[in-house]
């Protein structure tokens, strides 16, 4: 039993790797609270709201892109339609705020409860299908809902729902005001990276990792005990929620709906923020989200045509760094860190 | 002296169509426990269906599987695993972009109870331990940082094994875990395979004829999709039906 001893150590070190590429990660979970945090102290006293708005809005649509890594990056299902769930979460939002009463968590309820619901369905229809069938029947759907909530003049058509009124969300301790731009953008912050680090923790368990078996070989999953459908089908109802939990708080943030929410354009952003930031990487999907709603805002300062610009710079990026920004990033941090550990 | 026992598994009139094509036709066989049992015939015999449809790949049309005495016909292989039937493949079949050590965890996380699959990995302490003896007996210490799709094509085939083991099945199916591979190596796997049997029983699908004839205690014959013979591997050595099969005679039975 002399080689009893060796492979201890190999073990050792295996999980020692792991640990450092999970920190590399949470090094750009900080590093981003930070940035945020210093962004809040430099702006606030200004009296700015339009980029504390914009940078509310990037949050937001950073948990949309989640759960498009969530999908496409770890369980390998590309879904071209998430803002159908996106949408959903707005529009019921915006329903309860309007109509039910002014109450944040009553709306984020609703809203969780109506987007489990509709995930359940979708994803009976969508996960029969596979690769290229499976984006083009969540594509689809998100266009039959799209259009029938442009044509349903019960959800204002064409128009949305305007006037969602200003509300108070209770904390408890304290009160958060969304017309007060720094604390919505403060409440979204933790809202945000609370999902994102419950997100990343479920990543690192057994369901997280059979995700991941499924994305890599999903033919082999049955073989060792799992149920593919039905890892894919949690997957799904997950990454529902994820959208429309984002989705709930942008008509918080911007006091109106409209179908636009639900289109193509807001489903393929989030697929290209996800390879920007980097794919199945979902700390890359919030860097991804700032940088392309950041871009989206600059660039439309110039033009109406932003789209070719983004277009332009996408193919670019994916050119240069494949796999998007913290892909590039994220082996100089852990090779830091290896080396921190190593001389202490 | 084990007569009386009930067979691991059993397979009865085991049938299976392709529209017009009848892959495997009124199969009938069993495999005592702790024993190795080899199912061997010509290519296109139907040796690989027949696999198929104990595994739960393939439902079949007619016909039961027993599995230490349980109806376990038509089964999702998912199911079968958690019974204790676990099977590899004749093309290698692993996760190739993910690590040695993860094909094994992943593999052997199946022995943890469903409780623990919302916990950080590091807290399935038995798919940990079990991982850990994987990796001391087929010796693939020095590979578990390695993606499985970089090692070479006898490691491959050893890690196959060795995550098809790690769910500690009671019943293995074996699909030609030789294929491909040089002489030395075949020896190898033959006497892990060898070492395998009595704790565990082992139904074999293999082309090396001299290795099946080794190591195996019963061998069933295949031939169009039916079964040809069966018997202690002298026996079917010396039947001149199988003989003629493997020389591509046309066989009648009955002949």
């Amino acid at each position: 039993m002399d080689t009893l001893n060796p492979p201890l150590s190999i073990l050792q070190a295996v999980r020692r790797r792991d640990h450092i590429a999970h920190n590399a990660w949470q090094v750009f979970a900080f590093l981003f609270i930070g940035l945020a945090l210093a962004f809040t102290l430099v702006a606030a006293p200004s009296g700015d709201t339009f980029y504390f708005r914009l940078a509310t809005e990037a949050l937001i649509y950073s948990g949309l892109a989640m759960s498009v890594d969530l999908l496409l990056g770890f369980t390998g299902l590309l879904s071209l339609g998430q803002a159908l769930f996106f949408g959903l979460g707005a529009y019921t939002s915006a329903l309860v705020l309007k109509h039910v009463g002014p109450s944040f968590w009553t709306a984020m309820a609703v809203t969780l409860l109506v987007s489990t619901a509709v995930g359940i369905v979708g994803g009976f229809i969508a996960i029969r299908a596979r690769g290229v069938y499976f984006a083009l029947i969540t594509f689809g759907m998100a266009q039959v809902v799209s259009k029938i909530v442009y044509n349903t003049r019960e959800l204002g058509a064409s128009d949305g729902i305007m006037g969602i009124p200003v509300i108070q969300a209770n904390f408890l301790l304290f009160k958060v005001d969304t017309a007060q731009a720094p604390a919505f953008f403060l409440t979204v912050l933790a809202m945000t990276m609370g999902l994102y680090f419950c997100i990343a923790y479920l990543l690192r368990t057994p369901f997280g990792r059979t995700l991941g078996a499924v994305r890599n070989n999903e033919c082999r999953v049955p073989f060792l005990g799992y149920n593919p459908q039905l890892y894919k089908m949690l997957a799904y109802v997950l990454a529902a929620d994820m959208a429309a939990f984002s989705g709930a708080l942008y008509p918080m943030l911007r006091g109106f709906v409209s179908p636009e929410l639900m289109y193509f354009a807001v489903s393929g952003d989030a697929v290209i923020t996800v390879v920007i930031g980097g794919l199945g990487t979902l700390i890359g999907a919030i860097y991804g989200s700032v940088i392309l709603t950041g871009l989206k805002s600059a660039i439309g300062t110039y033009t109406g045509h932003y789209q070719i610009v983004i277009g332009v710079l996408f193919m670019l990026s994916v050119i240069a760094f494949p796999k998007g920004l913290m892909g590039y990033l994220s082996p100089l941090v852990e090779k830091w860190l290896a080396g921190r550990r190593e001389n202490p | 002296m084990t007569g009386g026992e009930l067979p691991v598994l059993e397979v009865r009139d085991l049938t299976v169509s392709f529209g017009a094509l009848t892959a495997v036709c009124g199969m009938c066989f069993s495999a005592e426990r702790g024993k190795i049992t080899s199912i061997i015939g010509p290519n296109g015999a139907g040796k690989s269906t027949l696999f198929n449809l104990v595994s739960g790949g393939i439902r079949p049309s007619a016909g039961t599987v027993l599995f230490e005495g349980a109806d376990v016909t038509g089964w999702a292989p998912y199911k079968l695993i958690r019974a204790g039937i676990s099977r590899s493949f004749q093309i290698t079949n692993l996760f190739f972009e993910l690590p040695v050590y993860e094909n094994l965890r992943l593999a052997a996380q199946a022995l943890e109870s469903s409780t623990k699959s919302l916990l950080p990995v590091r807290c399935s302490a038995r798919a940990r331990e079990r991982v850990d003896e994987l990796i001391e007996q087929f010796d693939l210490g020095e590979k578990v940082h390695e993606l499985a799709g970089y090692l070479s094509h006898g490691e491959q085939r050893r890690l196959e094994i060795a995550v098809v083991l790690a769910c500690r099945p009671r019943l293995l199916l074996l699909d030609e875990p030789t294929q491909g591979m040089s002489h030395s190596d075949t020896q190898e796997i033959g006497k892990v395979i060898r070492k395998l049997s009595g704790d565990l029983s082992i139904l074999l699908i293999e082309h090396d004829i001299d290795l099946v004839m080794d190591l195996s205690d019963h061998v069933v014959v295949m031939h169009q999709g039916a079964k040809l013979a069966e018997g202690t591997p002298p026996e079917v050595k010396g039947n001149p039906l199988v003989q003629s099969a493997y020389l591509g005679l046309s066989v009648h039975a009955g002949n």
